[in-house]
């Protein structure tokens, strides 16, 4: 499986990583702050508080576990051999 | 199941293969662990690689023949007060013509490329790569780390574990070693790889890199200080392109990068006057990525001196902190703690002993290196937040040149100076290294000729270029006795260097500035040592092993 993106060619996303980031509902704020940094737009906020809309475009770069204050982002890599990658770097 | 090695090396990013290489001709079972499926194309970088990483790092890069994208001369840096109207001031620092582009600032390169050759020596050296493998944990026995649990299950023990791993660090955060940067100390780079034909970069470019910065209002990049201005690296047909913005400002509040990111690239790609009428007509969108660094984690005197070693494990590169705060490189720093801590990796098996306080030799050679100290503790960048609140011209520009422009000499002389001195006490022949290696890069470059350690000889290739650098080899060692007293004499006068380039600097700018005006008249001389340059045979340049 071989996912790309109109918005951001030059990456391909591979295989299936699964729920990799999540979300501590009981921790988070609903500050957004995840949501600002997020060039691949992968939340949403529901009910106040922020959810993964979809990792389908997820750079890996951690942003939103750095800028979560609360400790609401619960950030791992995906499996080995999944998620973006590119020739571009 | 289990497995036992001497060394696993967790990343083969553009440390971990530096260190696995030498671990393993030390005759170490060595393996690297990797989560992308092909080493590098997880990475994203900018990338230029100082001269410094190849003239000071591992000796098989310096002695190889590594894939590069273009030499770089150096910076033409865009100071800009008003878009607008066009009111722009340029700060340049360049290795002038006819020296240039022969002897390079820098080199360009992809990451993916160039780490696939760094992993292909260590292969060829010994070690093992397992790939699509991610180290999500260490095992611990008795408070020592003895290996690597995988994503797969297994529990690879080790003797001693190099943690490669990169800027995040979840590994380490997770073991409990380090922890999670703030985000003020990480800046988000928001990079672009466009294509472009080569005569268009030739032309434009030539071999130097272009930055661009101006007042905040202007929104043009982000806020002084808080990350950088546009970055444009030339390729071989190819410009990578970037602007990098903190994931916090002074007071804490997270900038809303999203929408900042397409503010600033639509106002400076469509406003700056080269990139709008020289560039944007031939250049098409290729790649757009993004990732985080560590730009200011060397300023905060706390998070510099978190941990780098623990019981059984070393860390290393951007895995221990040491992305630059001033000039935005990291993969020096990269190599050289790789080359140390596979070095302190030797000797503590070899002891028989992995504690932290054995490790701890690691951490002190590699905080004495010179460059990586110079690195990690540099403000420049930072201060540029200073010219914001002036919000005065000459601040602007000062601040640019102090860290971008020729000013730099008034603080790289001194690292600069005790590593070439150092280097030259260490390999009486290192100089000849060094000419031999900028003629092979350029050479390589010129007949995109990369790969192996020798390249084939070109039969019918005749010339005297060989005689003249057989001429310079043989003045090299007929005076290396006289360079190895010098420079054991000159090592403790180093630290003047900074003093004497500030004392010097209103000279030194004006003879920078006024070599470069001048080069129209070297122009046929450049000709004549590019042409060369590509006309000689590899045998010339070969390293013997
Ligand atoms: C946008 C940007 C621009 C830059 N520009 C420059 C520049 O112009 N010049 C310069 O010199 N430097 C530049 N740098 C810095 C440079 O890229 C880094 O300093 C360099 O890549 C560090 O090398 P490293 O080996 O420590 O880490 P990396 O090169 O990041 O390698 C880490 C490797 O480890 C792998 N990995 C991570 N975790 C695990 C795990 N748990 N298990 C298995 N594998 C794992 C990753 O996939 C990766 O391959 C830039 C960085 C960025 C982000
Ligand atoms: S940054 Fe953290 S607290 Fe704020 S919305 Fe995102 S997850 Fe919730
Ligand atoms: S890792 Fe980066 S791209 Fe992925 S969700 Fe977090 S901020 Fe977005």
């Amino acid at each position: 499986m071989v996912g790309k993106s109109q918005k951001f060619p030059g990456v391909e996303w591979v295989g299936d990583t699964g729920n990799f980031i999540r979300i501590d509902e009981a921790k988070c704020t609903g500050c957004s702050n995840c949501l600002k940094v997020c060039l691949g737009r992968c939340f949403e906020i529901r009910n106040k508080l922020a959810a993964i809309k979809s990792l389908d475009e997820c750079m890996e770069c951690a942003a939103c576990w750095y800028v979560c204050g609360e400790g609401a982002v619960d950030f791992s890599w995906p499996p080995g051999g999944t998620g973006y990658r590119s020739d571009w770097g | 199941m289990q497995q036992q090695y001497d060394v696993v090396v967790v990343g083969a990013g553009f440390a971990g293969p530096v260190a696995a290489k030498k671990c393993a001709e030390a005759g170490l079972k060595t393996l690297m662990l990797e989560r992308s499926e092909n080493p590098g194309e997880k990475v994203i970088s900018g990338l230029t690689i100082p001269v410094y990483g190849f003239l000071f790092g591992p000796s098989f890069i310096r002695d190889g023949n590594p894939p590069i994208e273009r030499p770089v001369d150096g910076i033409r840096n865009y100071v800009i007060y008003d878009i607008k109207t066009s009111d722009i001031d340029i700060v340049e620092l360049r290795i002038p013509r006819p020296l240039s582009p022969v002897m390079a600032f820098g080199y360009n390169a992809y990451c993916k490329p160039f780490i696939e050759w760094e992993v292909k020596k260590a292969l060829e050296s010994g070690a093992e790569l397992r790939t699509s493998t991610t180290a999500v944990d260490v095992i611990r026995e008795n408070g020592c780390i003895k290996g690597i649990v995988t994503d797969r299950g297994e529990n690879i023990r080790a003797g001693i574990v190099i943690n490669c791993e990169g800027s995040q660090g979840i590994l380490a955060v997770k073991a409990g070693i380090r922890e999670k940067y703030p985000p003020e100390a990480i800046s988000l780079a928001d990079t672009y790889d466009y294509e472009c034909p080569k005569e268009v970069i030739d032309k434009v470019f030539g071999h130097t890199l272009r930055f661009c910065w101006g007042f905040d209002e202007q929104m043009i990049a982000p806020p002084l200080g808080h990350g950088n201005g546009l970055m444009s690296w030339p390729y071989r047909n190819s410009i990578h392109w970037m602007q990098d913005q903190c994931l916090a400002l002074d007071r804490g509040q997270v900038p809303n990068l999203v929408r900042l990111f397409d503010e600033y690239h639509e106002n400076i790609t469509s406003q700056l006057p080269w990139w709008r009428d020289e560039i944007a007509p031939y250049a098409g969108m290729r790649a757009r990525m993004w990732e985080g660094f560590e730009i200011f984690v060397g300023l905060d005197d706390r998070l510099r001196n978190l941990p780098n070693v623990a019981d059984g494990m070393i860390l290393v590169g951007d895995a221990a902190g040491l992305e630059s705060t001033g000039l935005c490189d990291g993969v020096p720093a990269a190599w050289f703690s790789a080359d140390i801590a596979a070095d302190v990796a030797i000797e503590a098996l070899k002891a028989d002993d992995t504690s932290a306080a054995f490790l701890k030799k690691y951490a002190k050679r590699m905080k004495a290196h010179p460059i990586i100290q110079w690195t990690i503790t540099c403000r420049g960048r930072w201060n540029l937040r200073k010219a914001q609140e002036s919000h005065q011209r000459k601040d602007l520009k000062g601040g640019v040149n102090y860290q971008f422009g020729p000013g730099i000499l008034t603080h790289v002389g001194t690292p600069l100076t005790r590593c070439i001195l150092g280097a030259m006490r260490k390999d009486l022949l290192v100089m000849s290294k060094w000419v031999k290696m900028f003629i092979r890069y350029y050479y390589n470059w010129e007949h995109e000729r990369f790969g192996g350690e020798r390249l084939s000889e070109r039969p019918g290739v005749k010339g005297t270029q060989g005689l003249a650098l057989l001429l310079f080899n043989i003045v090299v060692i007929v005076l290396s006795p006289l360079s190895l007293v010098l420079a054991w004499l000159l090592a403790p006068l180093a630290w003047a260097v900074n003093p004497f380039n500030k004392l010097l600097q209103p000279l030194i700018e004006l003879v920078l500035r006024g070599w470069i005006k001048m080069e129209p008249l070297f122009r046929s001389l450049t000709t004549l040592t590019i042409n060369s340059v590509k006309q000689s045979n590899p045998s010339i340049f070969n390293i013997s092993k």
